[in-house]
């Protein structure tokens, strides 16, 4: 079997995608569990004009930096394809390709421990989208 | 102090380019979800090039872990998780379900207000160079080793008979075998294949003895020196006693190797070592035979005008003493696993001990990119030396 690894976007024209890694895991609360599309997770902000960033989620501060990766990373999809089968494989008529979507060369990198914000400002943001935002950063054990 | 976030500019660029002294608003993207179809993929920047112009495929049976495959290069392609929250961040139009432009201009695009996770990555696949997985090429091509019988029968290969005897386009080795197109053509032509009628073959190794064995006779008959055999000449004798073109190309490519063009023709030049291995493996295919009776047929068989050594068949034959005398049998390098674990398994098995000029030529082959021979040695073997002035000794780990 053979699986074709595409580039429908065109080797130029790749776009770029991007990461924030963080230790630990964005809980959310539970009455959103099943609804988390568009909920609001925190704000990311840049500071100064060095490339050391903050991300508050919920009453959690993290900070970090932007990173360019050791190695790229290309984003794949997988897609499954119905047609008839060339070769005389005797396997279902579909067929599976991966297309490149994206490439990934930096990342924003949060790798200590989250300061509690006790007390302080809550970002103000517009959109009808916040008011149901609960997410909470956990930090792992 | 901080900016109000910019609502015009979405997505993965709002992210990386966020100016000093802004914000922007993180949030889950509309299509948030477990998208297992998308996959991280970590490579080296110089397989970068392949991959973006489609010069890559996945090869693979189902029950085999994937390998990639560049047009000269196999990797294994091996997943790594990771404990962290890895939030991925597409650009502003990408959209999974994005089936025309309108669902991308409507209120979902407009609901990202800054840049939006569509998925936690549990982690990446990375590549590892690996050696070809070359093993599977060897058995399946002798389910249907091409014999004189089928060569005379000139049998007609149409679907009735394939679906018979499973036979192998290239393409059909390209799905099969995990290796890239230039590693897989030098595995057929370690393993002598041939393509008839579009399908690889591997002759009968007692076929291939006729055509040679006419060969030597012809070259006696017509006085032909077997260093600078003419192609031309070669072929349309062996032609005419019944062998098809083919073939007679391939035992010359088999046994000899050329030697320059002149003006059109080619010129061939048989090659010692194997000529007297085929020979060999000739004799000792019913069994082993003492060292005596082994040598006097040999040397029988062999063009008086070729020069041959016992020592030619290292890495083919073993012998062994059993009470006074000295016995001679089949065992062939080309036959062994081609990955170092089970290659010095099956070695130990063959014989608890080697000493270093006996083992060398089995795992002179053994490729396995970032490992030198050294290293082999260290990790599958145990190394002792009974005497300082004796030859050092190998043993399973």
């Amino acid at each position: 079997m053979q699986i074709q690894v595409k580039c429908s976007c065109g080797a130029e024209n790749c776009p770029e995608w991007a990461i924030i890694e963080l230790q630990g895991v964005v809980e959310v609360q539970p009455s959103f569990q099943d609804s988390l599309q568009n909920l609001r997770i925190g704000q990311l902000c840049r500071p100064s004009s060095q490339e050391n960033y903050t991300f508050t989620v919920g009453y959690h501060e993290l900070t970090g930096s932007k990173v360019a990766l050791k190695k790229p990373m290309l984003v794949l999809k997988k897609i499954k394809c119905m047609g008839t089968d060339q070769s005389d494989e005797a396997t279902s008529s579909s067929r599976v390709e991966l297309d490149v979507v994206g490439i990934i060369r930096h990342k924003i990198l949060f790798k200590n421990r989250p300061k509690a914000l006790i007390s302080g400002p809550q970002p103000v943001v517009k959109g009808k989208a916040n008011a149901a935002a609960a997410a909470t950063q956990k930090q792992s054990v | 102090m901080m900016e109000q976030p910019q609502p015009c500019c979405k997505g993965a660029q709002v992210m990386l380019n966020l100016q000093p002294t802004s914000s922007v608003s993180i949030q889950y993207h509309p299509l948030f979800g477990s998208h297992d179809d998308l996959i991280l993929l970590e490579l080296d920047e110089k397989l970068l090039p392949d991959v973006l112009y489609q010069r890559v495929t996945l090869r693979g049976q189902t029950d085999e872990d994937a390998v990639l495959c560049t047009k000269s290069k196999t990797y294994s392609v091996k997943f790594v998780g990771t404990s962290n929250s890895v939030l991925l961040v597409p650009p502003a139009d990408y959209s999974t379900s994005c089936k025309n432009s309108r669902d991308c201009d409507g209120e979902d695009y407009e609901q990202q207000i800054g840049a939006s996770v569509i998925k936690v990555a549990p982690g990446n696949m990375e590549l590892v160079e690996v050696a070809p997985r070359l093993d599977k090429l060897k058995s399946i091509l002798s389910e249907n080793l091409y014999s004189s019988d089928e060569a005379l029968e000139k049998a007609d290969l149409d679907s009735m008979e394939r679906s018979k005897r499973r036979l192998y386009t290239w393409d059909d080795l390209t799905n099969k075998v995990q290796a890239s197109d230039d590693e897989l053509r030098t595995g057929l032509q370690a393993r002598s294949a041939v393509e008839i009628d579009g399908y690889w073959r591997i002759v009968d190794e007692k076929y291939m003895d006729l055509i040679l064995r006419m060969l030597f006779h012809n070259s006696v008959l017509n006085d032909w020196s077997l260093d600078s055999l003419i192609e031309d000449k070669v072929v349309s004798v062996l032609e005419s006693d019944g062998f098809p073109r083919k073939l007679a190309y391939h035992c010359l490519y088999v046994y000899g190797g050329r030697v320059e063009e002149a003006m059109d023709r080619g010129v061939w030049k048989m090659d010692a070592r194997r000529v007297c291995v085929h020979f060999a493996r000739g004799i000792l295919r019913e069994g082993k035979r003492k060292m005596e009776s082994f040598m006097e047929e040999w040397m029988r068989m062999i063009p008086e005008e070729m020069q041959v050594s016992f020592d030619m068949l290292e890495g083919e034959v073993l012998t062994e003493k059993l009470g006074v005398e000295t016995w001679v049998r089949v065992f062939s390098v080309s036959s062994l696993p081609s990955t170092p674990a089970e290659r010095f398994s099956i070695l130990f098995k063959e014989r608890p001990k080697w000493e270093w000029k006996d083992l060398e030529p089995y795992i002179r082959d053994l490729n396995v990119p970032g490992l030198s021979s050294e290293a082999l040695l260290l990790k599958y073997t145990r190394r002792t030396q009974p005497k300082v002035d004796a030859e050092p000794v190998f043993t399973a780990r």
